[in-house]
Protein backbone atom coordinates (compact mmCIF):
# COMPACT_ATOMS: atom_id res chain seq x y z
CA UNK A 1 0.00 0.00 0.00
CA UNK A 2 1.29 3.39 -0.82
CA UNK A 3 1.47 6.18 1.67
CA UNK A 4 -1.11 8.16 -0.26
CA UNK A 5 -3.83 5.58 0.31
CA UNK A 6 -3.11 5.50 4.01
CA UNK A 7 -3.61 9.23 4.39
CA UNK A 8 -7.16 8.97 3.10
CA UNK A 9 -10.24 9.32 5.25
CA UNK A 10 -10.83 6.90 8.08
CA UNK A 11 -13.10 3.89 7.57
CA UNK A 12 -16.58 3.88 9.02
CA UNK A 13 -17.24 3.65 12.74
CA UNK A 14 -18.40 0.03 12.66
CA UNK A 15 -15.39 -1.08 10.71
CA UNK A 16 -13.20 1.00 13.01
CA UNK A 17 -14.65 -0.76 16.05
CA UNK A 18 -14.15 -4.16 14.40
CA UNK A 19 -10.54 -3.31 13.59
CA UNK A 20 -9.87 -2.03 17.10
CA UNK A 21 -11.29 -5.23 18.60
CA UNK A 22 -9.11 -7.32 16.29
CA UNK A 23 -6.06 -5.23 17.26
CA UNK A 24 -6.80 -5.63 20.98
CA UNK A 25 -7.19 -9.39 20.49
CA UNK A 26 -3.74 -9.44 18.92
CA UNK A 27 -2.36 -7.42 21.84
CA UNK A 28 -3.86 -9.95 24.27
CA UNK A 29 -2.11 -12.68 22.31
CA UNK A 30 1.15 -10.81 22.92
CA UNK A 31 0.18 -10.46 26.57
CA UNK A 32 0.14 -14.26 26.81
CA UNK A 33 3.75 -14.34 25.63
CA UNK A 34 4.67 -12.32 28.71
CA UNK A 35 2.49 -13.98 31.35
CA UNK A 36 4.37 -16.47 33.48
CA UNK A 37 1.47 -18.19 35.23
CA UNK A 38 -1.14 -20.48 33.72
CA UNK A 39 -4.00 -18.82 35.61
CA UNK A 40 -3.12 -15.44 34.09
CA UNK A 41 -3.03 -16.98 30.65
CA UNK A 42 -6.46 -18.48 31.20
CA UNK A 43 -7.70 -15.05 32.28
CA UNK A 44 -6.30 -13.48 29.11
CA UNK A 45 -7.88 -16.25 27.05
CA UNK A 46 -11.25 -15.41 28.63
CA UNK A 47 -10.80 -11.73 27.77
CA UNK A 48 -9.84 -12.54 24.21
CA UNK A 49 -12.83 -14.84 23.75
CA UNK A 50 -15.15 -12.24 25.22
CA UNK A 51 -13.84 -9.71 22.69
CA UNK A 52 -14.51 -12.19 19.92
CA UNK A 53 -18.14 -12.42 21.03
CA UNK A 54 -18.37 -8.62 21.13
CA UNK A 55 -16.99 -8.51 17.61
CA UNK A 56 -19.62 -11.02 16.48
CA UNK A 57 -22.31 -8.75 17.96
CA UNK A 58 -20.83 -5.68 16.23
CA UNK A 59 -20.77 -7.46 12.88
CA UNK A 60 -24.27 -8.81 13.42
CA UNK A 61 -25.57 -5.30 14.08
CA UNK A 62 -23.63 -3.81 11.20
CA UNK A 63 -24.48 -6.34 8.51
CA UNK A 64 -27.89 -7.32 9.83
CA UNK A 65 -27.14 -11.00 10.39
CA UNK A 66 -29.31 -12.16 13.32
CA UNK A 67 -27.83 -15.65 13.58
CA UNK A 68 -24.49 -14.11 14.55
CA UNK A 69 -26.11 -13.06 17.84
CA UNK A 70 -26.75 -16.74 18.57
CA UNK A 71 -23.18 -17.54 17.64
CA UNK A 72 -21.89 -14.78 19.92
CA UNK A 73 -23.89 -16.19 22.83
CA UNK A 74 -22.82 -19.76 22.16
CA UNK A 75 -19.19 -18.80 21.73
CA UNK A 76 -19.23 -16.77 24.95
CA UNK A 77 -20.81 -19.64 26.88
CA UNK A 78 -18.21 -22.04 25.58
CA UNK A 79 -15.02 -20.00 25.50
CA UNK A 80 -15.54 -17.48 28.29
CA UNK A 81 -17.17 -19.89 30.75
CA UNK A 82 -16.79 -23.57 29.90
CA UNK A 83 -13.25 -23.93 28.53
CA UNK A 84 -11.56 -21.78 31.21
CA UNK A 85 -13.53 -23.66 33.88
CA UNK A 86 -12.41 -27.02 32.52
CA UNK A 87 -8.79 -25.85 32.26
CA UNK A 88 -8.81 -24.49 35.79
CA UNK A 89 -10.28 -27.65 37.26
CA UNK A 90 -7.83 -29.73 35.29
CA UNK A 91 -4.82 -27.74 36.49
CA UNK A 92 -6.25 -27.56 40.00
CA UNK A 93 -6.73 -31.32 40.20
CA UNK A 94 -3.23 -32.03 39.01
CA UNK A 95 -1.69 -30.72 42.16
CA UNK A 96 -4.16 -29.93 44.93
CA UNK A 97 -1.33 -28.96 47.29
CA UNK A 98 -0.45 -25.95 45.23
CA UNK A 99 -3.92 -24.51 45.04
CA UNK A 100 -3.36 -22.05 42.25
CA UNK A 101 -0.47 -22.94 40.10
CA UNK A 102 0.43 -26.20 38.41
CA UNK A 103 4.10 -27.26 38.50
CA UNK A 104 6.33 -26.63 35.53
CA UNK A 105 4.37 -23.73 34.07
CA UNK A 106 6.11 -20.76 35.63
CA UNK A 107 9.56 -20.21 34.21
CA UNK A 108 8.96 -22.32 31.13
CA UNK A 109 9.82 -19.46 28.79
CA UNK A 110 12.78 -20.07 26.53
CA UNK A 111 13.11 -16.37 25.69
CA UNK A 112 13.02 -13.36 27.98
CA UNK A 113 9.72 -11.49 27.75
CA UNK A 114 11.23 -8.55 25.85
CA UNK A 115 12.90 -10.83 23.28
CA UNK A 116 9.73 -12.91 22.97
CA UNK A 117 7.76 -9.75 22.21
CA UNK A 118 10.30 -8.64 19.60
CA UNK A 119 10.24 -12.09 17.98
CA UNK A 120 6.44 -11.91 18.08
CA UNK A 121 6.52 -8.53 16.33
CA UNK A 122 8.57 -10.07 13.52
CA UNK A 123 6.12 -12.98 13.22
CA UNK A 124 3.14 -10.66 13.30
CA UNK A 125 4.69 -8.43 10.63
CA UNK A 126 5.25 -11.44 8.40
CA UNK A 127 1.66 -12.65 8.73
CA UNK A 128 0.32 -9.16 8.46
CA UNK A 129 2.05 -8.17 5.26
CA UNK A 130 1.62 -11.58 3.62
CA UNK A 131 -2.13 -11.32 4.01
CA UNK A 132 -2.03 -7.68 3.06
CA UNK A 133 -0.57 -8.48 -0.33
CA UNK A 134 -3.24 -11.10 -1.00
CA UNK A 135 -5.81 -8.28 -1.27
CA UNK A 136 -8.65 -10.49 -0.12
CA UNK A 137 -11.92 -8.64 -0.33
CA UNK A 138 -14.69 -9.33 2.11
CA UNK A 139 -18.14 -10.51 1.26
CA UNK A 140 -19.89 -8.27 -1.14
CA UNK A 141 -23.45 -8.97 -0.09
CA UNK A 142 -25.07 -6.55 2.28
CA UNK A 143 -22.19 -4.23 2.84
CA UNK A 144 -20.92 -3.09 -0.50
CA UNK A 145 -17.40 -1.83 -0.94
CA UNK A 146 -17.13 -1.07 2.74
CA UNK A 147 -17.10 -4.72 3.71
CA UNK A 148 -13.44 -5.22 2.86
CA UNK A 149 -11.99 -6.38 6.15
CA UNK A 150 -8.40 -6.48 4.90
CA UNK A 151 -7.07 -5.10 8.16
CA UNK A 152 -8.94 -7.38 10.56
CA UNK A 153 -8.11 -10.37 8.39
CA UNK A 154 -4.41 -9.49 8.40
CA UNK A 155 -4.55 -9.04 12.17
CA UNK A 156 -6.09 -12.51 12.43
CA UNK A 157 -3.23 -13.91 10.33
CA UNK A 158 -0.73 -12.20 12.63
CA UNK A 159 -2.56 -13.72 15.61
CA UNK A 160 -2.28 -17.21 14.13
CA UNK A 161 1.49 -16.84 13.77
CA UNK A 162 1.94 -15.31 17.22
CA UNK A 163 -0.04 -18.14 18.78
CA UNK A 164 2.28 -20.59 17.04
CA UNK A 165 5.13 -18.56 18.49
CA UNK A 166 3.55 -18.84 21.92
CA UNK A 167 3.44 -22.62 21.62
CA UNK A 168 7.07 -22.66 20.51
CA UNK A 169 8.62 -20.40 23.14
CA UNK A 170 6.82 -22.03 26.09
CA UNK A 171 8.00 -25.41 27.34
CA UNK A 172 4.93 -26.52 29.26
CA UNK A 173 1.80 -28.37 28.24
CA UNK A 174 -0.66 -25.90 29.76
CA UNK A 175 0.65 -22.86 27.84
CA UNK A 176 0.77 -24.90 24.67
CA UNK A 177 -2.86 -25.88 25.14
CA UNK A 178 -3.82 -22.24 25.70
CA UNK A 179 -1.80 -21.29 22.63
CA UNK A 180 -3.76 -23.84 20.62
CA UNK A 181 -7.08 -22.49 21.90
CA UNK A 182 -6.11 -18.95 20.95
CA UNK A 183 -5.20 -20.27 17.52
CA UNK A 184 -8.83 -21.29 17.26
CA UNK A 185 -9.83 -17.77 18.38
CA UNK A 186 -7.72 -16.29 15.59
CA UNK A 187 -9.33 -18.54 13.01
CA UNK A 188 -12.79 -17.67 14.29
CA UNK A 189 -11.85 -14.00 13.96
CA UNK A 190 -10.79 -14.54 10.36
CA UNK A 191 -13.99 -16.46 9.64
CA UNK A 192 -16.10 -13.70 11.20
CA UNK A 193 -14.61 -10.86 9.19
CA UNK A 194 -14.31 -12.66 5.85
CA UNK A 195 -17.33 -14.90 5.83
CA UNK A 196 -19.71 -13.53 8.42
CA UNK A 197 -22.66 -14.94 6.51
CA UNK A 198 -21.38 -18.49 6.94
CA UNK A 199 -24.27 -20.78 7.94
CA UNK A 200 -24.65 -21.05 11.70
CA UNK A 201 -24.31 -24.81 11.60
CA UNK A 202 -20.77 -24.54 10.21
CA UNK A 203 -19.70 -21.96 12.77
CA UNK A 204 -21.09 -24.15 15.52
CA UNK A 205 -19.19 -27.11 14.13
CA UNK A 206 -15.96 -25.11 14.56
CA UNK A 207 -16.88 -24.52 18.17
CA UNK A 208 -17.32 -28.24 18.74
CA UNK A 209 -13.93 -28.81 17.18
CA UNK A 210 -12.65 -26.69 20.02
CA UNK A 211 -14.41 -28.95 22.53
CA UNK A 212 -12.67 -31.96 21.02
CA UNK A 213 -9.35 -30.12 21.29
CA UNK A 214 -10.04 -29.37 24.95
CA UNK A 215 -10.71 -33.03 25.67
CA UNK A 216 -7.58 -34.11 23.79
CA UNK A 217 -5.40 -31.55 25.51
CA UNK A 218 -6.94 -32.43 28.85
CA UNK A 219 -5.93 -36.06 28.39
CA UNK A 220 -2.50 -34.98 27.18
CA UNK A 221 -1.95 -32.79 30.22
CA UNK A 222 -3.03 -35.53 32.63
CA UNK A 223 -0.99 -38.24 30.93
CA UNK A 224 2.08 -36.05 30.74
CA UNK A 225 1.76 -35.09 34.37
CA UNK A 226 1.32 -38.71 35.42
CA UNK A 227 4.55 -39.65 33.65
CA UNK A 228 6.73 -36.62 34.32
CA UNK A 229 5.27 -35.22 37.56
CA UNK A 230 5.41 -31.81 35.96
CA UNK A 231 3.77 -29.95 33.12
CA UNK A 232 7.12 -28.95 31.69
CA UNK A 233 8.00 -30.60 28.40
CA UNK A 234 11.73 -30.19 29.03
CA UNK A 235 11.91 -33.85 30.10
CA UNK A 236 10.58 -35.04 26.78
CA UNK A 237 13.86 -34.31 25.04
CA UNK A 238 15.39 -37.26 26.88
CA UNK A 239 12.92 -39.79 25.51
CA UNK A 240 14.75 -40.34 22.25
CA UNK A 241 15.89 -43.79 21.12
CA UNK B 1 -19.26 39.00 22.93
CA UNK B 2 -16.03 40.37 24.19
CA UNK B 3 -13.25 41.84 22.12
CA UNK B 4 -10.95 39.73 20.00
CA UNK B 5 -7.46 39.33 21.41
CA UNK B 6 -4.43 40.06 19.26
CA UNK B 7 -2.70 36.86 18.14
CA UNK B 8 0.64 37.52 19.91
CA UNK B 9 -1.22 37.89 23.20
CA UNK B 10 -2.82 34.49 22.72
CA UNK B 11 0.57 33.02 21.93
CA UNK B 12 1.98 34.55 25.10
CA UNK B 13 -1.01 33.20 27.02
CA UNK B 14 -0.18 29.67 25.83
CA UNK B 15 3.23 29.95 27.45
CA UNK B 16 1.87 31.59 30.59
CA UNK B 17 -0.85 28.97 31.01
CA UNK B 18 1.71 26.18 30.93
CA UNK B 19 4.24 28.08 33.05
CA UNK B 20 1.81 29.04 35.79
CA UNK B 21 -0.45 25.99 35.58
CA UNK B 22 2.25 23.34 35.81
CA UNK B 23 2.90 23.48 39.59
CA UNK B 24 -0.86 23.51 40.19
CA UNK B 25 -1.36 20.34 38.14
CA UNK B 26 1.47 18.71 40.10
CA UNK B 27 -0.26 19.78 43.31
CA UNK B 28 -3.57 18.27 42.22
CA UNK B 29 -1.88 14.97 41.33
CA UNK B 30 -0.05 14.87 44.67
CA UNK B 31 -3.35 15.50 46.46
CA UNK B 32 -5.21 12.77 44.53
CA UNK B 33 -2.36 10.36 45.09
CA UNK B 34 -2.38 11.05 48.83
CA UNK B 35 -6.16 10.57 49.04
CA UNK B 36 -5.82 7.23 47.22
CA UNK B 37 -3.27 6.15 49.80
CA UNK B 38 -5.55 7.24 52.63
CA UNK B 39 -3.46 10.26 53.54
CA UNK B 40 -4.72 13.82 53.66
CA UNK B 41 -1.87 15.03 51.48
CA UNK B 42 -0.30 18.43 50.93
CA UNK B 43 -2.23 21.51 49.87
CA UNK B 44 -2.90 21.77 46.16
CA UNK B 45 -0.93 25.03 46.17
CA UNK B 46 2.04 23.48 47.94
CA UNK B 47 4.27 23.31 44.80
CA UNK B 48 3.91 27.10 44.43
CA UNK B 49 4.99 27.63 48.05
CA UNK B 50 7.92 25.28 47.52
CA UNK B 51 9.07 27.19 44.47
CA UNK B 52 8.64 30.55 46.23
CA UNK B 53 10.66 29.30 49.19
CA UNK B 54 13.47 27.97 47.02
CA UNK B 55 13.67 31.17 45.00
CA UNK B 56 14.45 33.05 48.21
CA UNK B 57 17.28 30.77 49.24
CA UNK B 58 20.97 31.06 48.66
CA UNK B 59 22.47 29.31 45.62
CA UNK B 60 25.60 27.23 46.08
CA UNK B 61 27.70 25.40 43.53
CA UNK B 62 30.20 22.59 44.14
CA UNK B 63 33.84 23.56 44.00
CA UNK B 64 35.26 23.16 40.51
CA UNK B 65 31.92 23.28 38.72
CA UNK B 66 31.99 25.59 35.72
CA UNK B 67 29.48 28.25 34.68
CA UNK B 68 27.51 25.57 32.84
CA UNK B 69 26.38 24.10 36.15
CA UNK B 70 24.40 27.27 36.86
CA UNK B 71 23.38 27.93 33.27
CA UNK B 72 21.84 24.48 32.74
CA UNK B 73 18.62 24.98 34.75
CA UNK B 74 18.00 28.27 32.96
CA UNK B 75 18.53 26.70 29.52
CA UNK B 76 16.28 23.77 30.47
CA UNK B 77 13.40 25.99 31.56
CA UNK B 78 13.84 28.15 28.46
CA UNK B 79 13.57 25.01 26.30
CA UNK B 80 10.46 23.87 28.16
CA UNK B 81 8.85 27.30 27.80
CA UNK B 82 9.49 27.30 24.03
CA UNK B 83 7.51 24.09 23.45
CA UNK B 84 4.08 25.63 24.27
CA UNK B 85 4.63 27.91 21.28
CA UNK B 86 4.69 24.87 19.00
CA UNK B 87 1.77 22.76 20.21
CA UNK B 88 -1.96 23.50 20.39
CA UNK B 89 -2.36 24.57 24.00
CA UNK B 90 -5.30 26.96 23.68
CA UNK B 91 -6.23 27.31 20.02
CA UNK B 92 -7.35 25.08 17.18
CA UNK B 93 -5.71 27.36 14.62
CA UNK B 94 -1.97 27.65 14.25
CA UNK B 95 -0.43 30.73 15.83
CA UNK B 96 2.33 32.68 14.01
CA UNK B 97 5.19 30.91 15.79
CA UNK B 98 3.34 27.60 15.87
CA UNK B 99 4.87 26.37 12.63
CA UNK B 100 8.49 27.13 13.42
CA UNK B 101 8.88 23.57 14.65
CA UNK B 102 7.02 20.28 14.21
CA UNK B 103 6.70 17.31 16.56
CA UNK B 104 10.37 16.52 16.03
CA UNK B 105 11.25 20.11 16.89
CA UNK B 106 9.37 19.74 20.18
CA UNK B 107 11.13 16.44 20.77
CA UNK B 108 14.51 18.06 20.19
CA UNK B 109 13.72 20.76 22.72
CA UNK B 110 12.69 18.16 25.31
CA UNK B 111 15.92 16.24 24.66
CA UNK B 112 17.99 19.44 24.82
CA UNK B 113 16.57 20.28 28.23
CA UNK B 114 17.25 16.78 29.52
CA UNK B 115 20.75 16.86 27.99
CA UNK B 116 21.83 20.12 29.66
CA UNK B 117 20.55 18.92 33.03
CA UNK B 118 22.49 15.67 32.63
CA UNK B 119 25.62 17.59 31.65
CA UNK B 120 25.25 19.84 34.68
CA UNK B 121 25.02 16.71 36.83
CA UNK B 122 28.33 15.57 35.34
CA UNK B 123 29.86 18.93 36.26
CA UNK B 124 29.22 18.33 39.94
CA UNK B 125 31.42 15.27 40.26
CA UNK B 126 28.81 13.80 42.60
CA UNK B 127 28.54 10.08 41.76
CA UNK B 128 24.88 9.98 42.73
CA UNK B 129 23.86 12.79 40.38
CA UNK B 130 25.94 11.21 37.64
CA UNK B 131 24.31 7.84 38.20
CA UNK B 132 20.89 9.45 37.93
CA UNK B 133 21.70 11.30 34.73
CA UNK B 134 23.31 8.27 33.14
CA UNK B 135 20.26 6.16 33.93
CA UNK B 136 17.88 8.84 32.73
CA UNK B 137 19.74 9.09 29.42
CA UNK B 138 19.84 5.31 28.96
CA UNK B 139 16.15 4.87 29.65
CA UNK B 140 15.04 7.70 27.43
CA UNK B 141 17.18 6.19 24.66
CA UNK B 142 15.32 2.90 25.15
CA UNK B 143 11.98 4.70 24.88
CA UNK B 144 13.03 6.62 21.78
CA UNK B 145 11.92 4.01 19.17
CA UNK B 146 8.42 4.12 20.62
CA UNK B 147 8.28 7.88 20.18
CA UNK B 148 9.56 7.52 16.64
CA UNK B 149 6.83 5.06 15.72
CA UNK B 150 4.20 7.32 17.26
CA UNK B 151 5.53 10.13 15.04
CA UNK B 152 5.38 7.78 12.04
CA UNK B 153 1.75 7.06 12.81
CA UNK B 154 1.00 10.77 12.99
CA UNK B 155 2.79 11.30 9.70
CA UNK B 156 0.84 8.51 7.99
CA UNK B 157 -2.47 9.76 9.41
CA UNK B 158 -2.06 13.38 8.41
CA UNK B 159 0.68 13.52 5.80
CA UNK B 160 2.53 16.05 7.98
CA UNK B 161 4.13 15.96 11.38
CA UNK B 162 2.53 19.07 12.75
CA UNK B 163 0.67 18.69 16.04
CA UNK B 164 -2.03 21.12 14.86
CA UNK B 165 -2.74 18.91 11.84
CA UNK B 166 -3.22 15.78 13.94
CA UNK B 167 -5.54 17.57 16.35
CA UNK B 168 -7.61 18.81 13.41
CA UNK B 169 -7.71 15.30 11.90
CA UNK B 170 -8.90 13.77 15.16
CA UNK B 171 -11.60 16.43 15.49
CA UNK B 172 -12.82 15.90 11.95
CA UNK B 173 -14.89 12.72 12.44
CA UNK B 174 -15.79 9.91 14.81
CA UNK B 175 -14.14 7.47 12.42
CA UNK B 176 -10.81 9.18 13.02
CA UNK B 177 -11.15 8.76 16.77
CA UNK B 178 -12.04 5.08 16.64
CA UNK B 179 -9.47 4.00 14.05
CA UNK B 180 -6.99 1.53 15.54
CA UNK B 181 -3.90 3.45 14.44
CA UNK B 182 -4.96 6.50 16.41
CA UNK B 183 -5.91 4.55 19.52
CA UNK B 184 -2.73 2.44 19.44
CA UNK B 185 -0.50 5.49 18.95
CA UNK B 186 -2.24 7.29 21.81
CA UNK B 187 -1.83 4.27 24.07
CA UNK B 188 1.85 3.98 23.23
CA UNK B 189 2.38 7.69 23.82
CA UNK B 190 0.61 7.42 27.17
CA UNK B 191 2.93 4.59 28.19
CA UNK B 192 5.94 6.70 27.20
CA UNK B 193 4.59 9.63 29.20
CA UNK B 194 4.14 7.43 32.28
CA UNK B 195 7.74 6.39 31.82
CA UNK B 196 9.12 9.86 31.09
CA UNK B 197 7.39 11.56 34.01
CA UNK B 198 8.84 9.00 36.36
CA UNK B 199 5.70 7.08 37.36
CA UNK B 200 5.84 3.57 35.98
CA UNK B 201 7.67 1.18 35.78
CA UNK B 202 10.66 1.77 38.05
CA UNK B 203 10.79 5.29 39.40
CA UNK B 204 9.22 6.86 42.44
CA UNK B 205 8.80 10.39 41.26
CA UNK B 206 8.54 12.16 44.58
CA UNK B 207 10.32 9.72 46.80
CA UNK B 208 13.50 9.81 48.76
CA UNK B 209 14.08 6.13 48.10
CA UNK B 210 17.46 6.17 46.43
CA UNK B 211 16.87 3.28 44.06
CA UNK B 212 13.67 4.79 42.77
CA UNK B 213 15.09 8.22 42.09
CA UNK B 214 16.35 8.72 38.58
CA UNK B 215 15.19 12.10 37.39
CA UNK B 216 15.24 13.43 40.93
CA UNK B 217 18.81 12.37 41.49
CA UNK B 218 20.11 14.63 38.76
CA UNK B 219 19.29 17.79 40.70
CA UNK B 220 21.09 16.62 43.82
CA UNK B 221 23.79 19.27 43.89
CA UNK B 222 21.68 22.22 42.81
CA UNK B 223 20.28 24.56 45.41
CA UNK B 224 18.23 27.70 45.84
CA UNK B 225 16.77 29.35 42.73
CA UNK B 226 18.56 26.90 40.43
CA UNK B 227 17.03 23.92 42.19
CA UNK B 228 13.68 25.71 41.98
CA UNK B 229 14.15 26.07 38.23
CA UNK B 230 14.88 22.34 37.89
CA UNK B 231 11.81 21.43 39.93
CA UNK B 232 9.70 23.83 37.94
CA UNK B 233 11.21 22.39 34.77
CA UNK B 234 10.10 18.86 35.58
CA UNK B 235 6.62 20.17 36.40
CA UNK B 236 6.60 22.00 33.06
CA UNK B 237 7.71 18.87 31.24
CA UNK B 238 4.89 16.91 32.85
CA UNK B 239 2.23 19.45 31.87
CA UNK B 240 3.64 19.75 28.33
CA UNK B 241 3.50 15.97 27.85
CA UNK B 242 -0.05 15.88 29.25
CA UNK B 243 -1.01 18.70 26.90
CA UNK B 244 0.37 16.83 23.92
CA UNK B 245 -1.56 13.72 24.96
CA UNK B 246 -4.83 15.54 25.63
CA UNK B 247 -4.84 18.35 23.08
CA UNK B 248 -3.21 16.54 20.18
CA UNK B 249 -4.14 12.89 20.61
CA UNK B 250 -6.96 12.02 22.97
CA UNK B 251 -9.29 14.98 23.37
CA UNK B 252 -8.54 17.97 21.14
CA UNK B 253 -11.90 19.48 22.05
CA UNK B 254 -12.55 22.59 24.10
CA UNK B 255 -9.85 24.61 22.37
CA UNK B 256 -10.61 28.14 21.26
CA UNK B 257 -11.46 28.35 17.58
CA UNK B 258 -11.78 32.15 17.60
CA UNK B 259 -9.79 34.97 19.11
CA UNK B 260 -12.59 36.00 21.50
CA UNK B 261 -11.50 36.58 25.08
CA UNK B 262 -14.26 34.34 26.43
CA UNK B 263 -13.28 31.42 24.19
CA UNK B 264 -9.64 31.74 25.19
CA UNK B 265 -10.44 31.83 28.91
CA UNK B 266 -12.63 28.77 28.43
CA UNK B 267 -9.74 27.05 26.64
CA UNK B 268 -7.40 27.78 29.57
CA UNK B 269 -9.90 26.22 31.97
CA UNK B 270 -10.44 23.24 29.63
CA UNK B 271 -6.70 22.63 29.31
CA UNK B 272 -6.13 22.65 33.05
CA UNK B 273 -9.16 20.41 33.60
CA UNK B 274 -7.94 17.94 30.98
CA UNK B 275 -4.43 17.93 32.42
CA UNK B 276 -5.83 17.26 35.90
CA UNK B 277 -8.00 14.45 34.50
CA UNK B 278 -4.96 12.84 32.85
CA UNK B 279 -3.09 13.38 36.12
CA UNK B 280 -5.82 11.58 38.10
CA UNK B 281 -5.63 8.59 35.76
CA UNK B 282 -1.85 8.62 36.14
CA UNK B 283 -2.14 8.76 39.92
CA UNK B 284 -4.55 5.81 39.95
CA UNK B 285 -2.19 3.80 37.74
CA UNK B 286 0.80 4.82 39.82
CA UNK B 287 -0.90 3.68 43.00
CA UNK B 288 -2.27 0.42 41.66
CA UNK B 289 0.86 -1.15 40.17
CA UNK B 290 3.99 -2.28 41.94
CA UNK B 291 7.26 -0.83 40.72
CA UNK B 292 9.35 -3.20 38.65
CA UNK B 293 12.97 -4.00 39.19
CA UNK B 294 15.33 -1.82 37.21
CA UNK B 295 16.32 -4.33 34.55
CA UNK B 296 12.66 -5.15 33.84
CA UNK B 297 12.30 -1.77 32.20
CA UNK B 298 12.86 -3.35 28.79
CA UNK B 299 9.71 -5.42 29.27
CA UNK B 300 7.64 -2.32 29.80
CA UNK B 301 9.20 -0.46 26.90
CA UNK B 302 8.87 -3.48 24.61
CA UNK B 303 5.13 -3.50 25.32
CA UNK B 304 4.89 0.18 24.38
CA UNK B 305 6.99 -0.50 21.29
CA UNK B 306 4.69 -3.35 20.27
CA UNK B 307 1.65 -1.07 20.50
CA UNK B 308 3.32 1.70 18.51
CA UNK B 309 4.54 -0.69 15.80
CA UNK B 310 1.08 -2.24 15.47
CA UNK B 311 -0.31 1.27 15.03
CA UNK B 312 1.95 1.81 12.01
CA UNK B 313 1.16 -1.67 10.64
CA UNK B 314 -2.58 -1.13 10.74
CA UNK B 315 -2.24 1.95 8.55
CA UNK B 316 -0.57 0.04 5.77
CA UNK B 317 -3.65 -1.95 4.83
CA UNK B 318 -5.83 1.09 4.47
CA UNK B 319 -8.30 0.19 7.19
CA UNK B 320 -6.30 1.45 10.15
Amino acid sequence: MSLASAVQAAPGVYEGVANVIAAVMLLIEFGMLRQALARDQIRLYMAQSALLSVLAIVIAADRNLPDLYALAGLSAALKVVAVPLVMRRLLGRIDPDIADEAPGVAGSQTLSPASAVLAGIVLAAFGFFCFGTLKIQGQVGGHGANGAPALALALAAAMVLVSFGLMIVRRDVASQAIGFFTLENAISLAALVVASALPLILETAFLFDLLVAVVVFGMLIRTHHARAESLSTADLTRLRG
Amino acid sequence: MSAALPVPVIQLLQVLTVALGAPGVTGVIAKVEARLQGRRGPRVLQPYYDLAKLFHKEALAPEGASWFFLAAPVIAVAAYLTIPLLIPVLTTYGLPLGYMGDILGGGFLLSLASFVVATAALETGDPYAQLGSSRAKTFSAIAEPVVLFVVFTVALLTGTDLPYALAATVRSSAGQVIRPAHLLASAALFMVILHETGRIPVETHAGTNEFGMIEEARAFEHSGPFFALLKWGSELKQLILYTILADVFLAPWGLASTRQLGAVILAVAALLAKACAVGCVVAVIDDSFAKLRLFKITEYVSAAFLIAVLGVFTLYLGGG
